[in-house]
This record gives C-alpha cells, sequence and structure tokens, in this order.
C-alpha cells in the first residue's frame, strides 16, 4: 500500500458522504416543507448544511497529496474529452462551488424558496454525477477487482448511506443544542421533524445494507468466475491478506447500519430519549464510516492489474 | 495511420542477458526502480512419471523483452487527465513532464507496466522510442544493444509483413486492450495468455 492510496481512500469516502448529506438533506428539507412550510423545515437543516462545508474542502485538499507534482493540479482537467479523472476533477470543483453558493443562499435566505429549490436540484444532481464519474474512474479494463458494476453501487450505497447516517447524526446535535439554548422555534414541529427524518433514515439505511450484503458475495463469485491471475489475486488479497479487516468491516456495517438503526427506529419517536436516539444515531454512523473506510482501504488493496 | 513505429521481438534466440535493458537505463540516465525496458521471465514445468516408472521433467523458460508499445489504442492516452502522455503523428507515445500531475493514473491502466514514475522529480516518465536517436538516423538503444539480434525496430506494417501479427504470449496481456504496435516471433515453448502452466518468475525486475 502505498501512502498516498490513504489520500484516495480519504477523498473518495469523505467526497461521496458530503454528496450524499446534500442528497438526503434536500429530501428531508423538501419533505418537511411541505408539511410545515420553509421556516419550520430550515431549522434543523441550514446547520447540518453548514457542515458539509469543511468536509468537502477537506476531501478537496486532501487529493493534493496524492500528486507527485501538485503544481500542476489546474492541468487536471485538460483531458475532459476521454479521461474520466479530468471529469471527477472538473465534477468535484463544480459541486464543490456550486455547494458553496447555494449553502450562502440558504444561511442568508437570498432569493426565493423556488430558486433556491432550483439551485440546490442542480447541485444535488452535479454531485450525483460527480459519483458516477468517480466510480467510472475506476472501470479500468486492466483491473478486474475494478472493472465491475459492483464499483459503481457500491460507491452510490457509500453515498447514501454514509449520508444518511451523517444528516440523522447532525439533526439530533443540532436538536438537542439548540433546545438546550432554548431557541427552538416550535418544539413540537421540530422534534416532528427529527423523529420522522430519523425513521426514514433508518429505513433507508436497512435497504442500502441489503442491497450490500447482496452485491458483495454476487462481486466476489464474479470475480472469482473471471478466474485470471489478476482476478484471483484480487480475492485473496481481500479474503486472505485483508480477512480479517474484511470481516471487521461486514460486521460494523451490520451492527451500525443494522441493530443501531433498528433501535433508533424505537427511540426515535419518544421525546425523553432524544439523549439516546442520539448515541444511537452517532454509533451508527461512526460504525458506519469506519466501515466504509475499511471497505475503500480493501478495494485500494485489492488492485491487481493484469498483464506485466 | 499507416507508418507507425513498432518493435519486432524474436524469443527465439534472446538469452534474457538484459543488454537492452541495461543500454535504456544508460542511455535515459533512468533512476533506481525506473526500467523502460524490462526482460519478463517466464518459466513452468514439473515432473511427469511415464508409463514405465521413470520419472522426467518438462521444465521450460522463455524471455519476453518488453518497453512501451506505442499502441495504436493506447488507454494511457485515455485515461490522462492532463494530456500530459500524448501520441505523436508518427505513433511514439510520450510524457510531456511540463504537464504532468504525477497522478500515476497511467500506470494503473497500461497493462504492459511502461509508464514509471520518478519518485525523485515526481512525474511519469516511459519509453519514448529514443525518438532523438531515430532523429539523427540511429536504432533506439535497446535495439542497438542487443548482441542476439532478437531486437528490431520500424514501421509496423513491414513488420507485420515480414515477421507475422502475433502480439500476446504470456506473461503478456491480451493484445485487444491497447492494440500494441508490438510482433513477435514466440519462444517454441511459448505459452498462451493467461496460461496457469508457468509463471513470472522475476516480477521485481519487471
Ligand atoms: S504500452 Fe502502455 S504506456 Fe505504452 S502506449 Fe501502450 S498503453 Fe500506453
Ligand atoms: S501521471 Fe502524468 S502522464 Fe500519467 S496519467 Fe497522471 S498526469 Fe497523465
Amino acid at each position: 500500500m502505498q501512502a498516498n492510496e490513504w489520500s484516495l481512500i480519504i477523498f473518495t469516502t469523505v467526497m461521496q458522504m458530503a454528496v450524499g448529506s446534500f442528497v438526503i438533506l434536500g429530501g428531508v428539507h423538501f419533505f418537511a416543507t411541505r408539511r410545515y412550510g420553509d421556516q419550520a423545515a430550515d431549522a434543523l437543516s441550514d446547520r447540518a448544511l453548514l457542515a458539509i462545508g469543511p468536509v468537502v474542502i477537506l476531501a478537496m485538499l486532501v487529493t493534493f497529496l496524492h500528486l507527485g507534482n501538485p503544481l500542476n493540479a489546474p492541468q487536471a482537467i485538460s483531458n475532459l474529452g476521454s479521461s474520466w479523472l479530468s471529469r471527477e476533477v472538473a465534477l468535484a470543483v463544480v459541486f464543490t462551488i456550486g455547494g458553496a453558493i447555494f449553502a450562502l443562499m440558504q444561511w442568508r435566505k437570498i432569493s426565493t424558496l423556488t430558486v433556491r429549490s432550483t439551485v440546490g436540484l442542480v447541485v444535488a444532481a452535479i454531485g450525483l454525477l460527480l459519483v458516477w464519474a468517480m466510480a467510472q474512474v475506476y472501470l479500468l479494463p486492466t483491473v478486474p477487482a475494478w472493472n465491475s458494476p459492483a464499483t459503481i453501487v457500491t460507491f452510490f450505497i457509500t453515498t447514501l448511506l454514509l449520508g444518511s447516517l451523517a444528516v440523522g447524526s447532525a439533526f439530533v446535535i443540532t436538536y438537542q443544542y439548540l433546545r438546550s439554548k432554548g431557541t427552538l422555534p416550535n418544539t413540537d414541529t421540530q422534534f416532528d421533524i427529527l423523529s420522522t427524518t430519523l425513521r426514514w433514515i433508518v429505513l433507508i439505511s436497512l435497504v442500502l445494507l441489503g442491497i450490500q450484503f447482496v452485491v458483495i458475495p454476487l462481486y466476489l463469485a464474479n470475480l472469482a468466475e473471471q478466474g485470471s491471475e489478476a482476478a484471483l489475486a484480487s480475492i485473496s488479497l481481500i479474503l486472505d491478506e485483508g480477512g480479517a479487516l474484511f470481516a471487521l468491516r461486514l460486521i460494523l456495517l451490520f451492527v451500525g447500519a443494522g441493530i443501531f438503526s433498528i433501535f433508533m427506529y424505537r427511540t426515535a419517536t419518544s421525546e425523553n430519549r432524544t439523549h439516546i436516539t442520539g448515541y444511537l444515531a452517532f454509533s451508527a454512523f461512526a460504525f458506519v464510516l469506519i466501515s466504509e473506510i475499511l471497505g475503500r482501504f480493501l478495494f485500494y488493496e485489492s488492485m491487481m492489474r493484469i498483464g506485466l | 495511420m499507416a507508418n507507425k513505429l513498432g518493435f519486432y521481438f524474436n524469443a527465439t534466440v534472446c538469452t534474457g542477458c538484459k543488454a537492452c535493458q541495461v543500454a535504456c537505463k544508460d542511455k535515459s540516465d533512468l533512476p533506481v526502480g525506473v526500467n523502460w525496458r524490462r526482460v519478463a521471465e517466464y518459466t513452468g514445468g514439473e515432473w511427469v512419471t511415464n508409463p514405465d516408472g521413470t520419472c522426467e521433467q518438462n521444465v521450460f523458460a522463455y524471455y519476453t523483452s518488453i518497453a512501451c508499445n506505442h499502441c495504436t489504442n493506447p488507454i494511457c492516452v485515455e485515461v490522462c487527465p492532463t494530456q500530459a502522455m500524448h501520441q505523436r503523428e508518427d505513433g511514439i507515445v510520450m510524457v510531456e513532464e511540463s504537464k504532468c500531475i504525477g497522478c500515476r493514473y497511467c500506470e494503473w491502466a497500461c497493462p504492459y507496466g511502461a509508464p514509471q514514475f520518478n519518485e525523485e522529480v515526481g512525474v511519469m516518465t516511459k519509453c519514448n522510442f529514443c525518438h532523438d536517436y531515430l532523429d539523427e538516423g540511429k536504432s533506439p538503444a535497446c535495439v542497438a544493444a542487443c548482441p542476439s539480434r532478437a531486437l528490431f525496430f520500424g514501421e509496423i506494417d513491414e513488420l507485420r509483413a515480414e515477421h507475422g501479427e502475433i502480439a500476446e504470449i504470456a506473461p503478456l496481456p491480451p493484445a485487444d486492450i491497447t492494440e500494441p504496435n508490438l510482433v513477435i516471433q514466440p519462444h517454441h515453448n511459448a505459452k498462451s495468455i493467461g496460461s496457469t502452466s508457468g509463471k513470472l518468475i522475476n516480477p521485481e525486475e519487471v
């Protein structure tokens, strides 16, 4: 493992989490606005939105560590015609700038709700396109372990799963903070938004967990079937050398997105148990984050190229 | 494009002396760990028991000298985000170091291991077909150095007309990925690509 691959692990995981948070937050805000009006909907989500900013900037900065010659970095978008890496970089930059503009508009309530929603929708679409491009970068015909639809599916699972759980944690923390400060506008409505959001997040997590647990064995079986030297070496890197980490990843994923989530589904609706809900939301997020980082680590570790 | 340049490698006469590799290293003053031309050693074999109870071995070994194949469909050029990796009119694929960001993506993509990263300067480097020598009317350093006359270069159409079209033998990758401008005269023990009867025994050198 080359040290500079850590920067790729962090960049891809964190950027996907940011895109996922943005998308999930958009969805939550959309439904909350329809039911309670935009002012009520803004209370919890505005702060969560601002939390995405530093995360994206961190992810963008980390990529420079991967480059042998960072001074030339601006050149990285000069092959949009054929290089998915170029497209990935360009989309990441556009998503970052677009996200910043949207956050500013939302924070300062610039322009009308419709205009803001449209901007948000466009930025979310760019984010999802970015995740698509990120996956395409790894679909190299010369690397069997990466050249699989599982790469695309897994990247989107990471995006939505980490995004959901991050938004869940951010909502509970914000709710508790605002309530303790006594600045929460309408506590009942806000609690309603919080518990409905958390329950939806649990359902989304369970579905994604289910898909992930189907995709992983299919992916490994398909790789084994290809039977090339590189494919078999990749399997061995995941299951033998990386076996313990792989098992840990699956356990953390199952406990975080599965067990903690189910408990959270039960506690989310009782107002006097919000601190327990908070612990559950945060643990679920932390477990899944570690699991995803381990998964991404194994993804890069399993890189075996055909040929010489 | 008719006049693309390519290499011809005759595995039946290669002795594995690696003069080509060393000449290349010397000519371009390559640092430790960077070898634009490499010689892959592929060997295999086992003991077989005959019906009469005697045992015989069927060990084989052969060499493949390989550098960049200045491919017709160069995946390195396709994936490079900066266009630092580019192909000239004559087919030579080169790195424009002043554009390279050292992301090493071409290195991931090329199935011949041709792009090699120079840690000291942080940019990618690779075989440039000794284009300066070509301009002076000389042969590439590797071709000139081969004492067995196993290595030649020329316009790929002519090489193919004279020596055939084989460009894939173990341990090379399938030729349809990048369409290398390479012609190989296979060793009589040559195994087909993907064969598991032998293995690359000097992976640290290639
Ligand atoms: S051998 Fe590799 S580096 Fe050379 S042109 Fe082909 S794909 Fe590119
Ligand atoms: S290392 Fe340089 S030549 Fe290779 S893909 Fe990156 S920018 Fe292009």
